[in-house]
């Protein structure tokens, strides 16, 4: 990654960051000041899923042709879409202290965000309980694919299909249009972007280093 | 001092966040500068 695009990620964050706690927000009933915390989680959510996706579509991939690139790609996707819903989680239970009185409530989005975490958890107890690197990419790839049908259902239907606290209809409305006020809207559209770009550094990373890792082992090897 | 922190509690809320984000970058910035030292090495 360039070094100007980094510069670029310094800065849009450091502004996400001000515009987090500074930037005057409206009157929300029974939020106030804690509906701030919609610039970093769903910005955290949105980055988990679109991890998983990549990491799919890198699944497909790999199975279609066989070439281990596409299985590296595959598993950094889904290691930094597993980190991210933590942080989403995490962000979500302080969340959820300040306002339902506790950390954690079995609420039907925690719930769902719990179980999408078991599921990729088990992708990763299945990578490593695999010794050859061919069947476990194999096998990993096919999970992957059938771990992502799921991320629809726990992220976007299931919420929604039964009774829950979670704030619904705050970005946009039942109708489709924007329900959300333009300032706030606009650093929440700017942190989205942001954390975006940084994830993409972050794969990018993780990418090489599995690449060097798997170079040194072959070496290691002959 | 329990005043000046409950009359600034966004200001501290940033700059912890920003100490924060500061590290993480900085650590993200050195892996990547390393990364690339280690990717040279293996090109020779």
């Amino acid at each position: 990654m360039k070094t100007y695009l980094k510069i670029i990620i310094f800065i849009s964050i450091t502004i996400v960051l001000i515009g987090t706690t500074i930037v005057p927000i409206p009157f929300i009933p029974g939020l106030g000041d804690k509906a701030r915390i919609i610039y970093l989680h769903v910005p955290m959510s949105w980055v988990a899923v679109l991890a998983f996706l990549i990491s799919m579509i890198n699944s497909v991939k790999y199975l279609k042709r066989k070439e281990i690139i596409y299985d590296i790609r595959a598993f950094s996707a889904a290691e930094i879409g597993f980190l991210f819903s933590i942080l989403a989680t995490v962000t979500g239970s302080l969340w959820a202290k300040f306002n339902w009185g506790s950390f954690w409530n079995w609420d039907p989005r925690q719930t769902s965000i719990f179980i999408l975490l078991m599921i990729y958890g088990a992708y990763f107890s299945l990578r490593s309980a695999i010794e050859n690197p061919e069947q476990k990419a194999k096998l990993s790839s096919v999970y992957s694919i059938i771990a992502f049908v799921t991320v629809p259902f726990f992220v976007f239907i299931m919420p929604r299909l039964v009774e829950s606290l979670h704030p619904e209809d705050t970005i946009v409305n039942s109708q489709g249009r924007i329900n959300m006020n333009p300032v706030m809207f606009s650093v929440f559209m700017f942190s989205l972007a942001s954390f975006t770009l940084y994830f993409f550094w972050m794969l990018n990373i993780k990418i090489r280093i599995e690449k060097l890792k798997l170079k040194y082992s072959e070496l290691k090897n002959n | 001092m329990y005043e000046f922190l409950e009359k600034n509690a966004m200001y501290i809320v940033l700059l912890i966040s920003l100490i924060i984000w500061a590290g993480l970058f900085y650590f993200t910035f050195k892996v990547d500068r390393n990364l690339k030292k280690l990717e040279g090495e293996g090109k020779d």
